[in-house]
């Protein structure tokens, strides 16, 4: 009986929630030319035209790079990624990803100044505030789990795109991946300000004092962040057809959305 | 008696197709809930895991439409016999690629944000997935079927990425050094 009542439930809340209505059937489609053209109409101002031709210089070393960073990826970091996550449990982890994310605080900061998000960059220093302290020095984030503030991810690449820097041409960087002209001079400005990045012993509040500590840092975190999201990689790489366009592509929309936001 | 149950819950679930929009976010929201739950029932094994979710989410999309915008101008000069072969290779693959993402996103939290209106004939859904260490942002877009109130989805961004602008761009990459016939291959 029970099981009985169990299934009208359902059926009726099947009801409820949803419409009854044809489905669109592959083959029921009409193919009259007319409807056909009003169809392109219709969508193509919401997309690129797929034959504009983009200018990429680099094409030839940027998908030798693609090739190397992909095996570095799959035979290096991924296995270290496995060996590690396997040791280290994971609230632990996830407490490395966050202390980083809440060291890195200045370089959010500073970007959504010179954006003029003030709210965002006063919600920063907050989470800052709040994640340093009662977050055991940044491995919570009781910022935004009890006072529902998140962090806005701006970086100086954004930064020059909001004021209307073209992105230039691609360019693949060995190990940090896909990026472009402008977003590789927002990685160089962004290294002076993090306290994660010192190359030549410049300011007093960097934590790594030469390269070599900056370059292990810097390993920490791509481990760490890979141990946690382990075969994200490999899932994204099957959709492509070729690996380079593919990646080349998902990166640049990527990046024009996040500075339209 | 079980099997009753799992075929009367199947059967429920495939009655559901095109949403309303008043209801778009009471729909969507019941249909990710749904999704998780599947995610998270262990007693499920993965394979299954996999056509329940699809089930789920099925009726909703416009498969139809997402392979007609993805190949651009290229749709115009198939044959019909063309148009329903890759609208359903093109089907499979984004059905695949959509199971092995979730795959990944097995214990995460979803919130479903803002509901938007840019035209009369399209409204979007912001999702936001909660991950171990960033949140991804995912909007699903609706368009309207002419004179009716039946709202499909055409596209899902990912992180700012459209899977149907992906595609475009690579079928016609492809299409430029190979013929259609390969590229049904390669789907």
């Amino acid at each position: 009986m029970k099981f009985i009542l169990l299934v009208c439930t359902l059926l009726f809340l099947q009801a409820c929630s949803s419409k009854e209505a044809t489905p669109p059937l592959i083959n029921e489609h009409k193919t009259s030319s007319e409807d056909k053209n009003e169809f392109a109409d219709e969508f193509a101002d919401e997309y690129e035209n797929e034959e504009k031709n983009i200018i990429d210089p680099l094409s030839g070393y940027n998908s030798m790079m693609t090739s190397f960073n992909d095996a570095v990826i799959i035979y290096a970091l991924n296995p270290v990624a496995e060996a590690y996550g396997y040791i280290i449990p994971e609230p632990l982890r996830i407490g490395v990803s966050n202390a980083i994310k809440n060291i890195n605080f200045p370089v959010r900061f500073v970007n959504n100044i010179l954006q003029g998000k003030f709210q965002n960059s006063s919600d920063e220093l907050e989470r800052f505030i709040i994640n340093s302290t009662i977050g055991i020095a940044g491995l919570m984030d009781p910022a935004a789990k009890y006072k529902n503030i998140p962090a806005h991810r701006e970086d100086f690449g954004q930064t020059l795109g909001y004021y209307g820097v073209d992105p230039g041409f691609h360019i693949v960087l060995p190990f940090l991946g896909p990026s472009n002209v402008r977003d590789s001079i927002g990685i160089i400005a962004d290294g002076y300000v993090s306290p994660l990045i010192n190359v030549k012993d410049i300011v007093g509040y960097k934590i790594p004092d030469n390269l070599a500590q900056t370059i292990g840092i810097t390993t920490l975190y791509f481990i760490n962040r890979t141990s946690l999201n382990l075969g994200e990689y490999e899932s994204i790489k099957k959709d492509a057809i070729e690996l380079y366009p593919f990646l080349r592509d998902i990166y640049e929309q990527k990046r024009v959305s996040e500075i339209d936001e | 008696m079980l099997n009753k149950i799992i075929l009367l819950c199947l059967l429920s679930v495939m009655y559901s197709h095109a949403i309303e929009e008043q209801r778009i976010q009471t729909v969507m929201d019941s249909k990710v809930k749904k999704v998780l739950n599947v995610l998270k029932d262990k007693k499920l094994s993965q394979k299954q895991k996999e056509q329940k979710s699809i089930r789920v989410m099925d009726g909703i999309f416009d498969y139809h439409t997402m392979a007609q915008i993805s190949l651009g101008k290229k749709w115009k000069t198939l044959s019909s016999k063309e148009k329903k072969q890759f609208t359903h290779a093109f089907e499979k693959k984004i059905k695949h690629s959509y199971v092995d993402k979730l795959r990944l996103y097995n214990n995460q939290k979803v919130i479903i944000k803002a509901l938007k209106k840019p035209k009369s004939n399209r409204i979007t859904l912001e999702n936001q997935i909660i991950g171990k260490s960033d949140t991804y942002k995912v909007i699903y877009q609706f368009y309207k079927k002419k004179q009716k109130n039946d709202w499909y989805i055409y596209d899902v961004r990912l992180a700012g990425v459209s899977i149907v602008q992906t595609y475009r761009k690579q079928f016609s990459d492809f299409l430029k050094t190979k013929s259609f016939s390969q590229l049904l291959k390669s789907l």
